[in-house]
């Protein structure tokens, strides 16, 4: 069973009084331990594919199942709580709360949980800032970070509750290309490692190379998936 | 549990680190909550304060707890006088009634009767006063008694009264040269002046002694009139039961002479009255100046009013002058050269032109001499202890009654001594109110047609009086033989008719002082706490009798005086109301501003799953930990404030109005648990209130704002 899936959801937003097709009778499956690219250009629909997904907002007909859980079904406080525990949040601004440290930053989301004592949690989030390579930096605030050092932070962040699925929403838009390359590369060992799915949008095609599978977005109109090498040579074309 | 203690950590760290990130709000808003809490601490403990103070005076004073006074009355009851003056309230006709049936209430210990008037006093001329002195004396020689003592004082009265004449002459003298004497009144004025000319002649007072009375009678029918000295004054007074008023308010106290003896009639004279109206105006403007330079440390050299009391002294001179015979005049004048450095031989009159040229240097050794030298030999107030008074007043039935009545003493208030209010009135007995007050009740006022019918008196028309008297025959004169007047059944065994010194002598019951009208009376509360409860309990007694009494409170019953606390607490209310008004729209806003520029953080935690109360919560603790550390910080200051206060000498009373709004010399705020606890309470509340709409907005914030890519 996929761990997303998404039947023929299509996603209209009112601008004034005219209304805006976002999204067209897409139909999507997604399994676990994927790595999948959602890529097309900008106001192709990517960012409200991946809100659909990541529980942030609900569709306008069709059916959207996350985790096996159908989202129309939830209500906002459930969505919260689903997006607690199951989804994970990679942010193209890294959107790091900014009066805390590092650490309490990818502390935050297991304090919400709850259930942790405090040397688990400790345990945890230091593993997670080495494993993304900033240990050095967990007491410090986000402002005294690089781009990258803050994506790393998110990443450790969007981790930290071991969540089924990673969703990332431009990771790499506000970095230079190498740092980029490197979050990426960062994503694809804990995709590895831990076997949890990631889903990220970009319309960088290096980044797309990254990917397992890619799907393509235009018009709200989803492409066919494509295979890795295929989407590669694409990228590369 | 741990989960919840854990978030609850973490949502305070994230509210107060939000406040910290942005210290120039936050002191902002802190500033604006402190000075809030401050104006209400410092604003409540000095109201809470003050309205103990009025509460002190106006209930230990003269009010009591509760008021009753008849319903029938036009006007309501204003204990203190109200913007028209008078009140004019019906007559208690049965006040033993009253008593006997509202002391039965529980909760009340004490049923005081009150009748509030003014009345006029004669207070004599400084020329009657001596005259009265050396008649006395007079009568004394004559009745053969003798010694040098006698003598000698007789020899000084004497002369006293002639250098008297001499300085009136000299005074007319000057009137006659600028006064036009071909007028109507010119034969009057000139017989006047003849008196006046033999009576400064030498052998005037050569023949004085031939005949004593005769000499006296002279001066006291054609000279004495001609000085122009005060003549009376008014007297506000509150007839009661002295014996029951004394119990029931304890900051009563008399200062000079003794109460009224048990049952007797006399009077106790306002203290303060009698400083501002029958005090020898001179040593009342030293008293001033004192007080002025002590209390208040106003300078002579500085300020105006100062300088005219020091010129108004000098000019006063001739008021001593008149007031010392020789013998006196040469002791002050012999004790006070050396002191303020006058040659020998300098008259009396420069002598004192001295001592009341005061300056700032020499106030204090001036005003110490003014009462060790020529205080005690003269008569410093013009009504004193001891005195028998004649009191006058418009009674009630329209004709107007005089009665006599024994000063026995000054009375004032403990605390508010000073008090413009309270030390005004005098207190007098409930018999010789009545007197004065001169109301029949309706039996009496029966009697007294059935007596005039009898009689055969007709009711006369006053313009034709005259002849239906006298013009037609000797009517009046052949029926008044029909009946002889027994005036004492007229007008009752205590009525003016009989002797003065029998009424001043006698002793009355209890009965007799309950047993007839009052106008108001005063109810004493064990628990004053319940005087809600008990005054529902009067009503419904007075229903219960059929009494038809009006019940007031204290406050109510004082008048305009009594609401003064509510102004001020109107005023401050209304103060503090609009601050907060103005705090509520400044912290909504810099809220507003504060969760909009946090949207993109707040979408974020929303995403990655906390819950929209969080975020409210959030919030709600941001502002509610400025609200609580600036307002605890407003009210320690507050507390700081009111302790400095106290700590200098309280808020001095200023005027004599605040010394009885003060219930004392200075107001000590206290600072009490109440304001406090309201001014956090308002603090929390508005800063609750201001966060509302911020709050709405922050819950409205959905995680798709953290997904928005502009930064």
């Amino acid at each position: 069973m996929p761990i997303v899936s998404l039947e023929n959801v299509s996603k209209d937003y009112m601008l004034g009084k005219t209304v805006v097709p976002a999204l067209r009778d897409v139909t999507l499956a997604v399994d676990r331990g994927e790595f999948l690219s959602i890529a097309g250009p900008s106001g192709s629909g990517k960012t409200t594919l991946l809100n659909l997904i990541g529980c942030v907002d609900t569709p306008t007909a069709g059916r959207v199942v996350v985790g096996g859980e159908d989202t129309s079904k939830l209500g906002e406080r459930a969505l919260t709580e689903l997006r607690l525990r199951t989804l994970g949040f990679i942010f193209q601004s890294f959107n790091l709360v900014s009066v805390l440290s590092v650490f309490q930053n990818v502390e935050f989301p297991l304090l919400l949980q709850g259930g942790l004592s405090k040397k688990e949690r400790a345990a945890r989030v230091l593993g997670l800032l080495e494993a993304v390579g900033i240990s050095d930096y967990a007491r410090h605030r986000p402002n005294e970070l690089s781009g990258g050092q803050r994506q790393r932070v998110a990443i450790a962040r969007a981790l930290v509750t071991r969540p089924a699925i990673v969703l990332a929403d431009e990771p790499t838009a506000n970095l230079d290309s190498a740092t980029g390359e490197n979050i990426i590369d960062l994503m694809k060992e804990m995709n590895r490692k831990d076997g949890t799915t990631f889903i990220f949008s970009t319309h960088d095609p290096k980044v797309m190379a990254h990917a397992s599978a890619i799907v393509r977005i235009a018009d709200g109109r989803l492409a066919a998936r494509e295979a890795v090498d295929a989407a590669a040579a694409a990228g590369r074309r | 549990m741990a989960g919840r203690r854990d978030r609850v950590r973490i949502l305070l760290r994230i509210a107060f680190r939000n406040l910290l990130a942005s210290k120039v709000r936050t002191g902002i808003l802190g500033a604006i909550v402190l000075v809030g809490s401050l104006i209400v601490v410092v604003g409540s403990s000095v109201l809470d304060s003050i309205d103990r103070g009025m509460r002190t005076s106006i209930q230990g004073s003269l009010a009591g707890q509760l008021q009753v006074y008849d319903a029938r009355s036009e006007g309501a009851l204003e204990l203190y006088g109200g913007l028209r003056g008078q009140s004019l309230l019906e007559p208690i006709e049965d006040f033993a009634k009253v008593k006997a049936v509202l002391s039965k209430v529980p909760n009340v210990k004490q049923v005081v009767p009150m009748g509030i008037d003014q009345a006029m006093v004669a207070t004599g001329n400084t020329f009657d006063v001596a005259l009265a002195r050396l008649r006395s004396d007079a009568r004394r020689l004559e009745a053969g008694e003798g010694g040098p003592e006698l003598r000698r004082d007789y020899a000084a009265h004497v002369a006293h009264l002639r250098r008297m004449v001499g300085l009136l002459r000299e005074e007319i003298a000057q009137a006659r040269s600028i006064v036009d004497l071909s007028g109507r009144d010119a034969a009057d004025r000139r017989r006047e002046w003849e008196a006046l000319e033999r009576a400064d002649t030498a052998e005037f007072w050569d023949a004085f002694d031939r005949d004593r009375y005769a000499s006296l009678e002279f001066l006291e029918n054609r000279v004495a009139p001609l000085a122009m000295d005060n003549a009376f004054t008014f007297l506000r007074y509150v007839g009661t039961d002295v014996d029951a008023y004394f119990r029931a308010f304890p900051l009563a106290e008399v200062v000079e002479g003794e109460r009224i003896p048990p049952g007797q009639r006399g009077i106790l004279i306002g203290k303060q009255f009698a400083e501002e109206w029958l005090k020898l105006k001179n040593a009342r403007r030293l008293d001033q100046i004192k007080d002025a330079r002590d209390r208040r440390g106003k300078r002579i050299a500085k300020d105006e009013e100062l300088q005219r009391w020091v010129r108004e002294n000098r000019s006063g001179i001739r008021e001593i002058l008149l007031k010392l015979d020789p013998v006196k005049a040469e002791e002050v004048a012999r004790e006070l050269r050396p002191a303020l450095g006058a040659a020998e031989g300098e008259p009396l009159e420069a002598v004192l032109g001295r001592l009341f040229a005061t300056t700032d240097e020499n106030f204090d050794q001036h005003h110490d001499l003014f009462y060790r030298v020529v205080a005690p030999r003269l008569r410093l107030y013009q009504i004193d202890v001891g005195d028998t008074i004649t009191v006058k007043a418009p009674s009630k039935s329209g004709y107007f009654s005089a009665i006599n009545v024994k000063v026995y003493g000054f009375l004032q208030f403990k605390g508010i001594e000073k008090s413009g209010i309270s030390g005004m009135w005098s207190v007098m007995d409930m018999l010789s109110f009545r007197d004065l007050y001169g109301y029949l009740t309706r039996e009496k006022a029966e009697e007294v047609k059935r007596l005039k019918a009898t009689m055969g008196a007709r009711e006369l028309e006053r313009d034709a009086a005259e002849e239906a008297l006298f013009g037609a025959g000797n009517a009046l004169v052949g029926e008044s033989k029909a009946g002889r007047i027994d005036e004492r059944a007229l007008v009752g065994p205590e009525r003016p008719g009989a002797p003065a010194a029998d009424l001043a002598a006698r002793v009355y019951t209890q009965d007799e002082i309950d047993g007839g009208v009052a106008l108001n009376a005063a109810l004493i509360l064990e628990d004053p706490g319940k005087l809600r409860a008990t005054a529902r309990d009067v009503r419904a007694a007075i229903e219960r009798e059929k009494l038809g009494l009006k019940v007031v409170d204290w406050q109510e019953a004082a008048g305009l005086v009594g609401q003064f606390v509510t102004l001020l607490r109107v005023v401050l209310f209304t103060a503090v109301l609009i601050f907060f008004a103005i705090a509520l729209v400044i912290i909504n806003n810099a809220m507003v501003m504060a969760t909009l520029q946090r949207v993109k953080e707040i979408g974020t935690m929303r995403a990655l799953g906390t819950q929209r109360r969080f975020v409210v919560a959030m919030l709600l603790v941001e502002i509610a930990a400025v609200g609580i550390l600036f307002g605890l910080a407003g009210a320690v200051l507050g507390a700081g404030v009111v302790g400095l206060i106290r700590a200098a000498g309280g808020i001095p009373a200023a005027t004599n109005f605040l010394y009885f709004v003060f219930s004392g010399p200075a107001l000590f705020p206290r600072l009490g648990a109440m304001p406090v606890g309201v001014s956090l309470a308002i603090v929390l509340l508005v800063a609750i209130l201001s966060a509302l709409y911020p709050a709405m907005i922050a819950m409205r914030v959905t995680p798709v704002e953290a997904m928005s890519s502009e930064d």
